[in-house]
């Protein structure tokens, strides 16, 4: 039987080091983990509380493939496969470095949504998964809500619970079964008159601080250093705390990401303030579905549309 | 006769209070979003909004007197038709602020002004423009529960029923809430409350702000930690080891009740222009980017480093206590939960010291 | 606000902007010390830190020696004479000009790191009589690199031991060729009571510090200028500290032994 530990210890003679996840400060939030030492494997974690998409630190952390070191082995789930695949694909990442230990994905837990429905309120000692369900203990007594309940909304809409790039594969959990209208969110904002969807959009990024967390959260953002928003030669978004600038970094960003975006939901769930962004971007990969068949972060050998030039390609 | 420092406002009366407070200030309150109900921020308050006593804001109430985004002044630029030249006026400056309360933030969120005000009023050059704000503004606070899992006032020389900072402290009990004034500031605001608190609700009070208090009082001290610091500076192995997972964004930065860097950019319209205050944060790669190329901040181990060197150790030298609140925000809302606590505390914890 | 009277191309990137107050008021009462800085606004572009680098003892104008490197200093070269610019000053600290009386003084500068070094060199220049011998090395990477190439002269006939180098053999150089550093070393200014005070590039700073060292001088005989990227220049934006000092309002000015203190981010 494979376990998280037994999987990595089988290939630790393969890696310089195991990208993952370790306990946070409090049982609802598991952080990065960069393991080095064998000795560390054991603190590695997998759960629905693993949120984090591990591939964001690979083009910009570690760059260059530097001869003679041996891979960098990453946890990933469906999502984070897609942004590995995604990498791979634009060449940022070297796919000879990698060594990915795919994770079948139940969908991952949204702490606001787990928050709203409890009904304990004493502070969560203990969180623990089993048959679909997820079993909180806290300074209160323990309660179990389904896991369903309270997935975050990227999980919910999720094509991919099956990593679609791995090299060995933990199969600890059945993936959760892909929705019948993936897109039903987007839809259902279209579907609005116009006027509804751009006091929408005003609304919500009225409270956009420009922190750029969703830009840096995500995992083909590598531009972060050097970012249009933030250049003032030639300037392009002023400084100013007004809503139509926000409306155009976002704007910007998600242009920035069409075609490539895997949808992995980081930028949404990292976002302090809590604004849907994930929806602008799901927008613009249906945008790629419809017109090109094209879906990013699948198949590692496949061109970007968007970063390729071909006459004869229709729909462009 | 004795002044009049202490109130009491029934549950039912608060919302009653807070449309009398907002006619004749800019007030500002923690509440839900609307669109998102888990987000608890600070916004002007509006009749029928309800306060939330219960979750940590996401924000801080800074922006009052720090805006994102504050004009220091405007100017137009042009050719004058006579000699060609580029002659630039400067233009009448912004309005006077209005007075303004915030009201209902926890003892952590009011201490941030008190490393505002440090920085701000108490160096070489006072900052006009806060100074402005700052004179017509009255914090009341109120006593928190206790902390969460993030949360560490205790830490930091605090506690939740804190003073420091608050004109007026709010301490909530079965009927309402009891209001003590702390400043003059805060008779002005208490003297016109009708009714004083019972001697039964005053001691529900004591009860409660004596519990409060106590909550945190066997954490672990973060006060100390400037000698750690200074040690362990040129240990970058250290400092790459403990940001690996940091993303570099501004979340912990914004989101900071006294962090308070900024920038100022001209932004134009035409020949007409404004020179804009708007925030910024240290943890951003251009921050110290420098024109020739140089960058003395160049990743952000070097980043995360002066950000624990200034809150701990520069600020915290220079005036007693460290540019940090225990708010927990940093921690709660980062990305990858960066916790600022554990770093501080490791820079002490090992003899090694690699190079 | 300011109006441009006089620019000099000293090298191909490198100007110098004369500058006279619109307001005869604030012409009449400023005052500043050697080593202090203005910030220079190109309004609807931005502002940035540049030395004073005219004397106190010259008022004729201000002067502000400025290299194109940014977005400022880029607006800044597209200037003409008789344009607007506005000006904060002074800002920042000042040489210690009062305890380098009666002693010996070595200058070392590279490139446009004379400018600061130039504001006090005159300063001594016009009250030559406090000062006892007045050295200055000053090297560029070619003779069109070195400013205020006009004014070696005058310097000379004030009584100043003017070293001029190069990186290498130039056509028709017939001064001194190598590496600041380097010519230092070969000169060797002798440290007892002297004060050394010296600019130019962080790589060029970090070699004459050791040199100076070797040579025997002490961390109090030594000053420097420190850069920083700035924009408020009054210690309020928290950007250009280097551990607890604030460049903008604890420098640019450091001592040496002021330098030693800092923690070592450089």
């Amino acid at each position: 039987m494979n376990t998280l530990q037994s999987i990595v210890a089988s290939v630790w003679d393969q890696v310089d080091m195991v990208l993952g996840w370790q306990p946070g400060y409090d049982p609802l939030h598991p952080v990065p983990a960069f393991v080095r030492d064998p000795k560390d494997i054991a603190s590695l974690i997998w759960n629905p509380l693993c949120a984090p998409n591990l591939s964001v630190y690979l083009a910009k952390s570690f760059k260059a493939p530097t001869r003679g070191e041996k891979k960098i082995g990453i946890l990933a789930k469906g999502c984070d496969s897609r942004s590995l695949t995604a990498l791979i694909q634009e060449g940022l990442v070297d796919r000879n470095r990698l060594l990915i230990i795919g994770l079948p994905c139940p969908g991952t837990v949204d702490p606001d949504a787990l928050t709203s429905v409890r009904t304990q309120s004493g502070p969560i000692t203990d969180v623990s998964f089993a048959d679909g369900m997820v079993q909180l203990t806290a300074t209160d007594g323990v309660e179990r809500v389904p896991l369903d309940q309270v997935l975050a909304r990227r999980c919910q809409r999720c094509r991919h619970p099956h990593p679609v790039l791995y090299d060995v594969l933990l199969e600890e959990v059945v993936p959760r079964p892909v929705p019948k209208d993936p897109f039903a969110h987007v839809k259902a904002l279209e579907n609005q008159p116009l006027e509804a969807r751009k006091a929408f959009w005003l609304r919500e990024l009225e409270r956009c601080l420009r922190c750029y967390a969703c830009r840096n959260a995500c995992p083909l953002c590598v531009c972060q250093d050097q970012c249009l928003a933030e250049s003032r030669t030639p300037k392009w978004v002023t400084q100013k705390d007004t809503v139509a600038d926000k409306f155009l970094f976002h704007m910007i960003h998600t242009l920035h990401l069409a075609g490539r975006c895997t949808e992995c939901g980081e930028c949404e769930r990292v976002c302090p303030m809590k604004i849907p962004i994930g929806l602008l971007k799901e927008k613009t990969a249906h945008i790629a579905m419809d017109l090109w068949g094209y879906e990013s972060g699948t198949d590692p050998a496949a061109q970007p549309p968007l970063l390729s030039y071909d006459a004869s390609v229709n729909g462009l | 006769m004795a002044m009049k420092s202490a109130s009491f406002v029934s549950s039912a009366d608060l919302s009653g209070l807070l449309v009398r407070l907002a006619e004749k200030a800019e007030l500002w309150v923690p509440a839900p979003e609307d669109t998102a109900p888990h987000r608890v921020t600070f916004r002007p308050f509006q009749a029928g909004m309800d306060l939330d006593g219960h979750r940590l804001p996401v924000t801080s109430p800074k922006k009052l007197l720090f805006p994102q985004g504050e004009e220091l002044l405007r100017f137009r630029t042009g050719r004058s038709s006579s000699e060609a030249a580029m002659e630039t006026v400067l233009l009448e400056e912004s309005a006077d602020p209005r007075p303004t309360i915030v009201f209902g933030c926890r003892p952590c969120d009011a201490r941030g002004f008190v490393v505002f005000d440090r920085a701000f009023l108490q160096g070489p050059f006072v900052d006009p423009y806060y100074k402005a704000r700052r004179d017509k503004n009255l914090v009341v606070s109120m006593v928190c529960p206790g902390p969460d899992a993030a949360c560490f006032c205790g830490a930091v020389g605090s506690h939740p029923a804190d003073t420091q900072g608050s004109d007026v402290q709010m301490i909530p009990v079965s009927e309402g809430y009891v209001l003590h004034a702390l400043t003059e500031k805060g008779q002005e605001l208490v003297r016109h409350l009708e009714n004083a608190p019972s001697q039964a609700q005053e001691q529900e009070a004591r009860h409660v702000w004596e519990s409060a208090r106590r909550s945190v009082e066997n954490v672990v001290s973060l006060m100390d930690s400037a000698p750690h610091f200074r040690k362990r500076f040129a240990d970058a192995a250290f400092w790459r080891l403990h940001t690996e997972r940091c993303l570099s964004c501004g979340v912990c930065t914004f989101l900071c009740p006294t962090c308070y860097c900024f920038t100022i950019t001209d932004e134009t319209d035409g020949v007409q222009g404004q020179r804009l205050r708007s925030w910024d944060a240290c943890m951003f790669h251009h921050f110290t980017q420098e024109a020739s190329g140089h960058n003395p901040r160049p990743t952000k181990a070097e980043r995360f480093r002066n950000r624990v060197g200034h809150k701990f150790s520069y600020f915290a030298e220079k005036h007693g206590h460290p540019a940090c609140c225990g708010c927990g925000r940093c921690l709660r809302h980062c990305p990858v939960a960066m916790d600022i606590r554990a770093i501080v505390r490791a820079m002490g914890e090992t003899e090694d010291v690699h190079a | 606000m300011a109006v441009i009277r006089d620019i000099v191309q000293e090298t191909p990137t490198i100007r110098t902007f004369r500058l006279a107050w619109k307001d005869p008021a604030i012409s009449a009462n400023f005052s500043f010390q050697p080593g202090q800085v203005g910030q220079i606004s190109v309004f609807g572009v931005g502002e940035s830190t540049f030395v004073i680098n005219s004397p106190p003892t010259r008022r004729e104008y201000l002067q502000f020696s400025v290299m194109r490197t940014g977005e400022v200093t880029r607006a800044l070269h597209q200037l003409n004479v008789g344009d607007t610019v506005g000006v904060r000053a002074p800002l920042g600290n000042s040489f210690p000009y009062t305890t380098m009386k009666g002693r010996d003084i070595l200058f070392i500068g590279g490139g446009i790191g004379m400018a600061p070094l130039r504001t006090l060199l005159l300063t001594m220049i016009d009250n030559r009589a406090d000062f006892g011998d007045i050295t200055v090395i000053y090297g560029a990477r070619s003779p069109e690199d070195l400013c205020y190439r006009y004014e070696f002269d005058a310097w000379r006939a004030a009584g100043v031991n003017l070293v001029l180098t190069v990186d290498r053999e130039f056509p028709g150089w017939t001064e001194r060729v190598g590496f600041v550093p380097t010519i230092l070393a070969e000169e060797a200014p002798n440290p007892y009571n002297r004060v050394a005070i010296t600019c130019g590039p962080p790589i060029m700073i970090k070699f004459v510090l050791a040199g100076l060292k070797e040579l025997g001088y002490e961390d109090e005989q030594i000053y420097t200028t420190l850069e920083r990227r700035m924009k408020c220049g009054i210690g309020l934006c928290g950007r250009c500290n280097i551990g607890g000092t604030y460049v903008c309002v604890d420098g640019p000015v450091f001592s040496g032994t002021a330098l030693r203190a800092m923690p070592p981010e450089l």
